[in-house]
Order: C-alpha cells, then sequence, then structure tokens
C-alpha cells in the first residue's frame, strides 16, 4: 500500500517535472546591450534622468558622468512638485555621491502629500522620496492612507504602485494586508496559450507589478505567492519584445529583469547552447550558457546530464554526468562516451541555489560524423546468367578507368557500404541516389539505392526494364553516387564511372523534346458565341405578308356584314375617348421600340385616365340611349298588343 | 355517316345566319381573324425554330389571350345570357375588354423583345 503511494507519487511527481515550462523569450546578450544604450543616452529632462540613472543602476551599471548627472538633477528639481521631488530623490540615491539639500517646507510638502485625500501615486513618490532623502516618516500612517486609497483606486497601476511603496516603509509596520495585494493582482493576470502571463494594461503595468511584488516580498521575507509557471510565464511576456517605445517602458524592463536576477525567492535560469547543438568528432564538446535573466552566468551553479537517450533507439547513453565550467560555459565531452552518430535527448538539470525556476531543460544534440565508402564494387551482369562477368572496384574518389558497357540482354549492378569513419560503424543515410547524367543530350535519371539487411548497398539497373526513363537513348552516361543526411558532416557527390547503355535502335525517338515546362504554350483563341441561325428572309417575309392576310379577311368580311360607323356620335368625350385609344396603341408601339416599362407606365397612367374618364362617358351616353331605344320599342309593342 | 355531318354542319351554318345578330356576328368575325393569325404563327414556329423562343411566345400568347377576351365580351353582350349578367351591362363589358386589352399588350410588348 505504501509502496503504491509512492510509485504513484513518483509518477506524478516526474509527470509534473515533464511538462515545466522553460522560457520561450529571453534577453539575449546584444537585448542587454541595447537596453543599457538607450539607457545611457542623454537626458532630456528629470524625469528622462531619472528613468536613466535608476535603469542603469539596477542593471548593475552607473552613469557616465555622474557629477554632471548630479548638478543637473540639482538644477532641474523643482521643490514645490511632489513628482519633481521623486525623481530627484531617487536618481541622487542612485547616484554614487550626490546630495541634494532639502528644506523644511520641502519636508513639510512631503509629509503633506501622505493622507487619504492623496492618489496612491502622489502616496508612492511622496513616501519614496523621503526614504531616499532620509528622512523620517510614519509608516503606519502610510499603510492606512494606502489601504484606504486601495479601496477606492482598484486598477492594476495603483495597486502596483503601493505594493512598491509598502517594500519603503519600516518593518514594523502592518504591511500584511498589502501583502496579500500581490496575490489579487496575480489572480488579475492573464493566461495567454499556457505561454504568457500578462496584464491588459500591458507590458510596462505587468514588469513594474514583477518588481513591486519582488521588492516587497524581499523586504517583509515573505515567498511571493507566484508558481513556477507562472513565474515563467511571466518571463516570456516580459522579455519577447525586443524593441521598446519609450523611456518608461525600457525602465520598467529594467527594473523587472534586476527583480528576477536578484531576489530571495525566485531565480529563472535560462539554459541554451552556445552555437547549434551538434558535437561531431572535430568539434567534441557540447557547449551551453546557464544564466540568468540578465544574460549573467550563473558561475555557482552545478549543471548536470540527468540523462541522455539516442531518440532512435532510446537507449540511455549518459547518467548523472556533470558540465564543467570553462569562461563562464558549461562544456561536457558527449564523444568521449563514443556515442552513434543521430539524435539524442539529453535532459539538463542546474542546480546549487534553491531559488533556481525552470532549471529542467530538455535538449536535442546531434552527433554528426563523416562517412566513408567502402567495397564500391561494380559489374556487368548478363540476365542468363547470375555470376557478373568481371567485378570492378573502384576507391573513392577516383573513377574508374574503364566504362562499363551494358545492353538490352545485361543488368549493370553495383554494390557498396557505407561506414562511419571513425568508428567503422555502418550507417544508413537518408538520401542514397544514383544519377545516370548524359552530358550529349542532358538527360537525367535518379534511382534509390537501398540497403539490404545486413547494411550492404545495391544498385541494379536492368536495361530493357528501364528503357523508358531513358526515353531509349542510347549512349554515355555518367554514374554519379549522392550520399547525404542531416548528421553526415561530409555529403558526397561522386563521379563513379562512365556507363555506356545500348538500346534497341527502333524503340528510340528522333528527338528528344526537352521536359521543359517553362515554354510559352499556344495561344488559345478566342470563340466568341456564334449567333443563332436565322431563318432566310424570304420566308420571313412571305410569313409576315401571310399574318397580315387574316386582317384584310376580317375587313372584308365586316363590310360585308355592314359594319359601319354611321353611329358615331361626335360628341367631344367620344372623340376624347377614341384619341386616347390610339394613343395608347401609339404607346405600346413607342414601348416597344424606345421606351422602358417604367416611363410607359408612367405615361399608360395619363393616358389611360383620360381614355377611361372619356369611355366612361362616352358609354354611359350610349347606355343611356340604349336603354331609351329598349323602353321605346317595349312601349311600342305594349301599345300594339293593346 | 358522312352525310350526316354535312347535313348537321350545313344546319348549323343555317340556324347561324339566321338567328345570330349582326353585332355577334362582327365579334365572329374577329374571333375568325385571331384565330387564323394564331394558327399562321405557330406554322412559321414549327418551320423555322423557336429561336426567338419569347418573340413566338409573346405573339401566339397575345392571339390567345385576344380570343379569350372577345369570347367573354361576346358571352356577355349576347341578349340571350341577359340573365346571367345581370349587373354588367354591355358598355360594361366592352370597357372591361378593353382594359383587359390594354394589360394583355403591355405584357404582351414587354415580353416580345
Amino acid at each position: 500500500m505504501a509502496l503504491l503511494r509512492l510509485v504513484s507519487l513518483l509518477v506524478f511527481m516526474l509527470a509534473l517535472g515533464a511538462q515545466a515550462l522553460t522560457p520561450s523569450h529571453h534577453l539575449s546578450p546584444s537585448d542587454v546591450d541595447r537596453l543599457q544604450a538607450i539607457l545611457s543616452q542623454p537626458f532630456t529632462d528629470l524625469k528622462s534622468a531619472y528613468f536613466s540613472i535608476v535603469g542603469l543602476s539596477k542593471l548593475g551599471l552607473s552613469v557616465a558622468d555622474a557629477n554632471g548627472a548630479c548638478s543637473f538633477i540639482k538644477a532641474n528639481v523643482d521643490s514645490s512638485s511632489v513628482e519633481s521631488l521623486f525623481y530627484a530623490a531617487e536618481a541622487s540615491q542612485a547616484l554614487a555621491s550626490c546630495e541634494i539639500h532639502v528644506s523644511n517646507e520641502t519636508r513639510d510638502l512631503l509629509h503633506a502629500a501622505v493622507s487619504e485625500d492623496s492618489t496612491v501615486s502622489q502616496i508612492h513618490q511622496a513616501v519614496s522620496a523621503l526614504s531616499s532623502f532620509g528622512l523620517p516618516l510614519a509608516s503606519q500612517e502610510v499603510v492606512s492612507a494606502l489601504k484606504a486609497r486601495i479601496s477606492k483606486e482598484d486598477n492594476v497601476l495603483a495597486i502596483t504602485l503601493a505594493l512598491q511603496t509598502a517594500s519603503r516603509l519600516s518593518q514594523q509596520a502592518e504591511l500584511g494586508e498589502i501583502l496579500e495585494e500581490i496575490e489579487d493582482l496575480a489572480a488579475r493576470l492573464d493566461d495567454l496559450g499556457g505561454v504568457y502571463l500578462q496584464f491588459e494594461e500591458g507590458l510596462e503595468a505587468t514588469a513594474l507589478f514583477v518588481s513591486a511584488a519582488y521588492a516587497l516580498s524581499d523586504h517583509v521575507d515573505v515567498e511571493p505567492p507566484l508558481k513556477e509557471d507562472q513565474v515563467i510565464q511571466l518571463v516570456n511576456s516580459i522579455f519577447s519584445k525586443k524593441s521598446w517605445d519609450s523611456l518608461s517602458e525600457i525602465f520598467s524592463v529594467a527594473s523587472a529583469a534586476a527583480a528576477f536576477s536578484n531576489n530571495r525567492f525566485h531565480k529563472p535560469v535560462i539554459v541554451s547552447a552556445l552555437g547549434p547543438a551538434t558535437v561531431s568528432h572535430s568539434q567534441p564538446l557540447l557547449q551551453l550558457q546557464v544564466t540568468d535573466v540578465l544574460c549573467q552566468p550563473l558561475s555557482s551553479a552545478d549543471v548536470v546530464v540527468e540523462s541522455a537517450s539516442s531518440v532512435a533507439s532510446k537507449a540511455a547513453i549518459l547518467s548523472k554526468t556533470p558540465f564543467t565550467l570553462r569562461d563562464g560555459i558549461f562544456e561536457l565531452n558527449f564523444m568521449a562516451s563514443k556515442p552513434a552518430s543521430g539524435y539524442y535527448q539529453f535532459s539538463v538539470a542546474v542546480k546549487g541555489d534553491s531559488r533556481l525556476v525552470a532549471n529542467h531543460v530538455e535538449l536535442k544534440v546531434k552527433v554528426s560524423t563523416k562517412v566513408a565508402i567502402n567495397n564500391m564494387d561494380l559489374s556487368v551482369v548478363d540476365k542468363d546468367q547470375s555470376i557478373g562477368t568481371k567485378t570492378t572496384r573502384v576507391e573513392y574518389p577516383s573513377k574508374s578507368k574503364a566504362s562499363f558497357v551494358a545492353d538490352s540482354h545485361q543488368n549493370f549492378a553495383m554494390t557498396f557500404q557505407l561506414v562511419d569513419e571513425t568508428t567503422g560503424v555502418e550507417l544508413t543515410p537518408h538520401q542514397t541516389f544514383v544519377r545516370l547524367h548524359n552530358q550529349k543530350t542532358g538527360q537525367e535519371v535518379v534511382f534509390v539505392a537501398e540497403p539490404d539487411s545486413k547494411n550492404l548497398y545495391k544498385f541494379e539497373l536492368d536495361t530493357a526494364e528501364r528503357k523508358t526513363e531513358f526515353d531509349s537513348m542510347s549512349g554515355t552516361y555518367a554514374l554519379y553516387l549522392m550520399v547525404g543526411d542531416a548528421t553526415l558532416e561530409n555529403p558526397v557527390l561522386w563521379n563513379v564511372a562512365d556507363l555506356v547503355l545500348k538500346f534497341l535502335e527502333e524503340e528510340a525517338p528522333s528527338t528528344i523534346q526537352s521536359k521543359n515546362l517553362y515554354v510559352p504554350k499556344p495561344e488559345i483563341q478566342h470563340l466568341f458565341r456564334e449567333p443563332e441561325k436565322r431563318p432566310p428572309t424570304v420566308l420571313s417575309n412571305t410569313f409576315t405578308a401571310l399574318i397580315l392576310s387574316p386582317l384584310l379577311l376580317l375587313l372584308i368580311l365586316w363590310f360585308k356584314l355592314g359594319a359601319n360607323i354611321s353611329n358615331f356620335s361626335l360628341s367631344p368625350s367620344s372623340l376624347l375617348f377614341h384619341i386616347g385609344h390610339a394613343a395608347m396603341l401609339g404607346l405600346m408601339y413607342v414601348y416597344w421600340t424606345h421606351l422602358d416599362m417604367f416611363q410607359t407606365l408612367k405615361y399608360l397612367a395619363i393616358i389611360g385616365s383620360l381614355t377611361f374618364l372619356a369611355g366612361n362617358r362616352m358609354l354611359a351616353q350610349k347606355a343611356v340611349k340604349r336603354i331609351a331605344a329598349e323602353q321605346s320599342s317595349r312601349l311600342a309593342k305594349y301599345r300594339s298588343l293593346r | 355517316m358522312s352525310s350526316s355531318v354535312i347535313s348537321v354542319i350545313s344546319r348549323f351554318l343555317e340556324e347561324y345566319r339566321s338567328s345570330t345578330s349582326t353585332r355577334l356576328k362582327v365579334v365572329d368575325a374577329y374571333l375568325l381573324y385571331i384565330l387564323l393569325t394564331g394558327a399562321l404563327q405557330f406554322l412559321y414556329c414549327l418551320l423555322v425554330g423557336t429561336f426567338p423562343f419569347n418573340s413566338f411566345l409573346s405573339g401566339f400568347i397575345s392571339c390567345v389571350g385576344s380570343f379569350i377576351l372577345a369570347v367573354c365580351l361576346r358571352i356577355q353582350i349576347n341578349p340571350q345570357n341577359k340573365g346571367e349578367f345581370l349587373s354588367i351591362s354591355p358598355e360594361r363589358a366592352f370597357a372591361d375588354f378593353l382594359f383587359a386589352h390594354t394589360v394583355l399588350h403591355l405584357v404582351v410588348i414587354n415580353f416580345v423583345g
């Protein structure tokens, strides 16, 4: 039962260790130099002087001209502004010997700024100035003012400044509540993809938070509630940006870097290989740079290979082997363990300081070697017999003096071995090609040589079977062997021999079309849509006349029936009606030729309404006449009946 | 058999000539005209194919529509049908005929292309 628990705990810890983050973004030495260069630029005002002087001191460097800087500060300080006093105080504190005289009014001004009515920023500046000037301050008052202000100003920057202020107070003050703010603020950080951890307010806020949190934690000697993965994610966020927008941003990055490099609790370690992680016989040392975030080497650390195993065979090569420190670089002679060429997975641990974070690193190391070609045997074999007629051995890198002739009854065979030059172990590189190049026609055919079970490479060319690849062009082909691999230091291109291939003549094409893909293709002529076939004009005209003939018939019939217009009353409404109706028919024709539907509807509405009104009138009159006629005829009939 | 058909037809024609009013005969002549026009259009289409199909359709539908409207007019102005069309006077029937024709011509001209 106890054993089971132990095993499960071990597995759990192994799993945890396997997933530990390592910094994917960190400052390189050139980045640190650039930080320093920007911070060393001449100051424009007191604020930039503060950033430069204090920033450089955090990086462990000092300003070029300390006296000049001191006089600049003294000349530009404004004793009536708390902010100006803050910059002056901090900057003069960072310089070696720069004393600023503080008058009583200044001191009173600073004391007055510490109250519940000032903003956290003002309290921070006042307290820092008082502390840097060496003036006494009432820590408990500051604490109560800060607590009151934090509840009113609940943003990230305010709480960060409160943390920074608390780190300047006396250790006897009750800083417990302010210390808890670190945890609350850490909860507000955004986790981006498991890689970055930053505030949505941006890089500067995150960096200032880091420096304030560690400053306060160091001051009260309580470990900040940040997990290892969170620390690494913060490192990634803060040091991922390599070109900075403003001096305040650079200052915040420098402060954060200084905080990560020397606080009492967490020290992120950056392990990287010097150059490519490759070892070979000419370069047998694996060199690692183990530094803190400011690229300072950790000289007191012990760097140990926990395990190194081959990626291909999973066989362990090394276990618990230490690196030796030389000139700030940790070295290990890996070739001394005689590894075979290939890739190896290293698990490196950095020990020696309990503060180290991300001190287990996985590295992939490549062992490369030189290849030698042994026992290159060329022969021409008759298809009927399997025994070669003659085997010629060729030594690398010379070329065989005799050329080989193979026609369609024969096969050409080639065998060779690829071995490691130093150890003699057989190798199977990724690329072993046999290239046949016809110098006259420019043809090139490439085949792959395959190893058999004993790692002996064989290549056979069946002339009759492969004739399509050669387009049946007989001639002299230069035979090349190409060997390449990622782990080979000396890729090989070796002109082994000349091979004369004879194909049956009747199968050869007369000219070789060069398989050139990039010549202009024949131009495509665009075919416009052919108009539909129309019937002959004679037919159309005939039918037009034919269609009009029933109209003639109609007129004749009407005439015969005696239809006439004798009853046409020339009243204005009937005239208007007929004109309007004719206009509507005319509008139809015009619509067909010129207009569109909307215009037609417009005109139709006008003409139609006129016609309607006139027609209504006319038909009403007609109706009246008809009814009168009917009544009179009925009356006449009635009378005649009587 | 054929003689009875001929006799029926001749009887029908005789009745038609005598008992139909002139007004209706005028409309009947118009109907015949429309019929012939439509038939000729169809014959043309059969001969040469339907290339401008929209034109053929619009012409043919114009004939068909006109025929139908004229038939409606004939039914409505026939005094023998007066009982069924008490609210529609012959003048009203004619006005309807004209209005429907306007709409028909609008559509036909739109479609003929």
